[in-house]
């Protein structure tokens, strides 16, 4: 039996279907080829914002389209990337008069298909720029020229180039803003049992009992290390020390993503998020801004994943600034 | 112009048929094998659409196919050289002009999407040396024999990009498909102009698991 309750025919079509019919007021469906709009952007809005990828991390990114975040997304099948076509099409459609700005995660064929997008906007005479999210720890040291692979802080980076969207900055400046952001974000991510294999319906790969998978991606890919569980605690500090020691050049405040992969409960993401909260105090570090939630899963893995992001001053703004979308938690004005 | 454009891409579909279980099986060695059939059907739509669309100009044409319809990488990346060629095209009215800049600026971007190099065993081995001898002033002889040399000198290249990369060694020894698939369309530019250089078959090579073609 398959354990995900979807049908066998155009399973991200359908999802998309409900997603839009869930919030008429917010979004535009276009089916050929396949991409989502906002109903609505900020006037002082001068440039597009594009992102998308592999679908199976919902609400990640259709679920973050709207006024003060995306112009639009582009889903690709599930785990792969989208085609050319509906990236520049996507572009096109919500291009401003400064153009626009993709949003990639880090991975080979999401930035060729975005890259080739690109090109044909260019040659169209519409001015795009990129910026590319790599913030997984898992991937750092690997002697591989491809980088570290974009996950969880993308959610932060595209609200944080939402405000600053919104301010009317150009795209060079927008552009310039987002490397930042994306720089100063690193993540890590566990996760006890493997997500469902869509096309077989059983476990993508079997884990032995007391183990995790230290350092998963978001494509349900295995880890490097496959690690004894240390319990709660030592898990979970462990993961916080490693990603709080990793933050570049830290100016004491930060942004803190506490995150499910798919299957993790809400009960177990506000216990770990207090225990992360407990030791970034004693750390000395502020938590300006949080998420606490399933923002970027793998389709329904077992685990977790925490991101942060050296916050610099100027950035608060553009995280507290207004957000209407399916997805993304409406701004709470006390903390 | 429109009719060389048109006679260049037919030449090239011509050439993709006689080059196809080749390029699969050096594409086998290295890659998932598909890259004989996306070449080949490719172009054949694109022959279609010409017959189809006689007044539109031919290498957008081949430029819209092969972005918006050809699977895998290569597909859109050869786009990328038919929108730069269909540009140059319309901005230069003499035909060597217009594939310097266009072979020039095809090679830009592809290079600013693959973020290949030189000697990293892509397609990108094949244009430079059609590009620099295009800058030179070579005629379509010279250039075509620049880019199936380039595509050659890629057998003893071990991948860094692409999914070749994955494979290593093992497919040192012979020419990267892609390469050799971008290099037929220099012969196929030659060839429409009665200036190839000897025939297609003299310069594909023998691959394990292969009729050498007739």
């Amino acid at each position: 039996m398959n354990r995900l309750f979807l049908p066998a025919e155009t399973p991200v079509e359908q999802a998309l279907h409900g997603l839009a019919a869930a919030h008429p007021g917010l979004l535009d469906l276009h089916e050929d080829p396949l991409y989502v709009t906002a109903r609505e952007r900020h006037p002082a809005r001068r440039v597009g914002l594009v992102s998308g990828g592999g679908s199976g991390h919902e609400p990640l990114h259709t679920g973050f389209v709207g006024a003060g975040m995306l112009d639009a997304a582009v889903p690709g099948r599930i785990f792969a990337s989208p085609h050319n076509r509906q990236v520049y099409e996507a572009s096109k459609a919500v291009a401003g008069p400064e153009g626009v700005l993709h949003v990639v995660k880090n991975y080979t064929g999401d930035r060729i298909n975005f890259g080739i997008a690109a090109e044909r906007l260019r040659a169209d005479g519409i001015p795009v720029r990129r910026v590319l999210v790599d913030d997984d720890l898992a991937t750092e040291s690997e002697e591989t020229a491809t980088g570290r692979r974009g996950t969880g802080a993308t959610v932060l980076v595209e609200k944080l180039l939402g405000g600053a969207a919104d301010t009317g900055a150009g795209l060079d400046e927008l552009a310039a803003l987002g490397a930042e952001f994306a720089a100063a974000s690193r993540s890590v991510a566990v996760a006890a049992r493997a997500q469902t294999a869509p096309s077989r319906g059983g476990e993508a790969f079997a884990l032995p009992d007391g183990t995790l998978e230290y350092g998963v991606g978001i494509h349900g890919e295995r880890a490097a290390t496959t690690v004894e569980h240390p319990g709660f605690e030592r898990l979970v500090d462990r993961m916080t020390e490693q990603v709080a020691d990793a933050l570049p050049a830290t100016t004491g405040s930060v942004l803190l993503l506490v995150n499910g992969l798919g299957a993790t409960t809400l009960l177990e993401l506000y216990a770990i998020h207090a225990r992360v909260s407990e030791t970034l105090g004693k750390r000395g570090l502020e938590v300006a801004g949080r998420l606490v939630g399933t923002f970027v899963p793998a389709l329904d893995m077992s685990g977790f994943s925490l991101t942060l992001t050296a916050l610099r001053e100027d950035w608060a703004a553009h995280w507290h600034a207004p957000a209407r979308t399916p997805a993304f938690p409406a701004p709470e004005s006390a903390r | 112009m429109t009719t060389d454009q048109s006679l260049v891409l037919r030449t090239y579909a011509d050439a993709a048929r006689t080059a196809h279980a080749t390029l699969t099986a050096l594409d086998q060695l290295s890659g998932d094998g598909d890259f004989g059939d996306n070449l080949r059907e490719g172009l054949d739509r694109v022959t279609a659409a010409l017959d189809a669309h006689p007044d539109r100009p031919p290498y957008a044409v081949a430029a819209s196919v092969f972005l918006d319809e050809v699977g895998g990488t290569s597909g859109p990346l050869i786009g990328l050289l038919f929108q730069e060629l269909a540009r140059a095209h319309e901005a230069h009215s003499d035909e060597r002009d217009a594939w310097r800049a266009g072979t020039g600026e095809g090679l830009a971007a592809i290079q600013r999407v693959g973020e290949a190099e030189p000697g990293d065993r892509t397609m990108v081995d094949a244009l430079v040396p059609a590009r620099d001898a295009l800058e030179a002033g070579s005629g379509p002889r010279e250039v075509a024999l620049a880019a199936l040399e380039g595509a050659h000198a890629t057998a003893a290249l071990r991948a860094r990009r692409g999914r070749a990369s994955y494979v290593g060694q093992r497919a040192v020894g012979f020419p990267d498909p892609g390469a050799l698939g971008v290099a037929l369309l220099f012969w196929s530019r030659a060839r429409a102009r009665k200036e190839a250089p000897g025939e297609l078959t003299v310069y594909l090579p023998t691959v394990p698991g292969t009729e050498p073609p007739a």
